[in-house]
């Protein structure tokens, strides 16, 4: 009798945690709009979409490589553009496994933080880089470019230029985004081009840039930028569960592609 | 009385200057907790991200932290709670407030719940206070 009241206990006990794991809950629209919405948990690191990328199949990473860029820019709302993308392309050229591409990469982002005045901590960070793509430390130099990532966002903090971290990420995303919808164009298949549905993190990306200063988002590129996203965030918001046709893709890509030009480009900026 | 009262004003003073420091230090003992536990995740091949969120949680009562997924990845969502909270939990809903099924990990202090979004975009972590006081807590997150 003992024996079976604690078969009777030990059965009630995973009756409770069963029971536990397949609570469904439902929280209200209302709590929903007050959670916390912060750029260093809420905004994903291009790693993150690379790696849901290449669940489905082999990426070839190289072809998404660009050409080298500008890196005598003067504005600093479009050095922190340049600088996301430059950061996302640090982590093209880990996932493709190419030391010497690592390098220059690494060298080209701490040449646009010197650029913007960040902390002089941010060298050790380029002979890191370095180091680890010279031993093929792939993972590490994931965690690496991440804290770089970090280190430059949380110096502009301390030099008042908290307004340029959003667009730091912006541009990350912006060129995130050309890559997997590029990648996606040349090698369709559903499963990766869910990855592109994100119209909350583009309008939480609009909803920061829209906090900055009146002055900085008055200037001609973060204005075009800001304009930009409007467009973007009906092309990455399709209904859960679908995938967009490989022309909604291209149509992405295109106005990804768009803004990237006018980041990149020296004349629009003053 | 008069000499007693610049003594009874250090003390306010100290104590809201230790209670100040001890809040930095309870998100610090936090976020410690949270990246012990998501170590355990890394050994899995989990990449743990280097951005995280320290809040404070009340008794029964949650706090809520938007996060962006993508369809493919697999998640673990690490938390670590300070004294004087003592249990904690966490739960994800998608984004229509649905609680999502997700494998859930409590051991007081520490909380972890993972899951593999079947779409892309935003989630919603819930941290619980089940069991003792208000507190901190700090949570990291984990993909692969």
């Amino acid at each position: 009798m003992i024996r079976l009241t604690r078969l009777s206990a030990i059965g009630l006990i995973g009756v409770i945690c069963t029971a536990v794991g397949a609570e469904t809950g439902q929280l209200p629209a209302d709590q929903l709009e007050k959670a916390v919405r912060s750029d260093s948990i809420s905004i994903p690191t291009p790693a993150e979409l690379f790696a849901a990328l290449e669940k489905p199949g082999k990426t070839n990473w190289s072809s998404q490589y660009r050409g080298p860029m500008p890196m005598t820019y003067r504005n600093r709302a479009q050095i922190a553009l340049n600088l996301g993308g430059l950061i996302a392309d640090g982590f093209i050229a880990v996932e493709a496994k190419d030391r010497q591409q690592v390098k220059n990469i690494g060298s080209d982002i701490i040449r646009l933080a010197k650029a913007l005045g960040v902390s002089e901590s941010l060298l050790s960070r380029g002979n890191s880089i370095n180091d680890f793509a010279e031993h093929n430390e792939w993972d590490t130099l994931n965690e690496e470019l991440e804290a770089t990532q970090n280190e430059v966002k949380s110096s502009m903090q301390s030099h008042s230029d908290q307004d340029l971290v959003i667009l730091v990420s912006v541009g990350g995303w912006i060129r995130g985004t050309q890559v997997v919808s590029g990648a996606i164009m040349k090698n369709y298949d559903e499963r990766s081009a869910k990855v592109l549905r994100q119209p909350a993190l583009v309008r939480l990306m609009q909803s920061k840039v829209n906090e900055i200063s009146p002055e900085l988002r008055g200037e001609p590129l973060v204005k075009d930028v800001s304009q930009e996203l409007n467009g973007i965030e009906k092309l990455v918001s399709f209904p859960p569960g679908k995938a967009p046709n490989i022309e909604e893709v291209r149509k992405l890509n295109e106005a990804v592609g768009k803004v990237m030009e006018k980041i990149e480009s020296k004349t629009i900026a003053r | 009385m008069k000499r007693l009262l610049p003594i009874f004003l250090s003390i306010v003073v100290l104590a809201a200057v230790h209670s100040l420091r001890a809040e930095t230090d309870a998100e610090v003992e936090a976020r410690k907790t949270a990246l012990d536990l998501a170590g355990a995740f890394a050994n899995d091949g989990f990449k743990t991200r280097d951005g995280h969120w320290c809040g404070t949680v009340k008794p029964h009562d949650h706090a809520l932290v938007a996060v962006n997924l993508y369809a493919g990845n697999q998640y673990w969502f690490s938390v670590g709670a300070s004294e004087p909270s003592t249990k904690i939990t966490v739960s994800v809903y998608d984004e229509t407030g649905k609680q999502v099924p997700t494998e859930t990990h409590n051991a007081g202090e520490k909380a972890a719940a993972g899951f593999s979004p079947a779409n892309s975009g935003q989630y919603f972590v819930s941290i619980d206070l089940i069991e003792g006081r208000e507190g901190s807590f700090c949570l990291i997150y984990s993909y692969k």
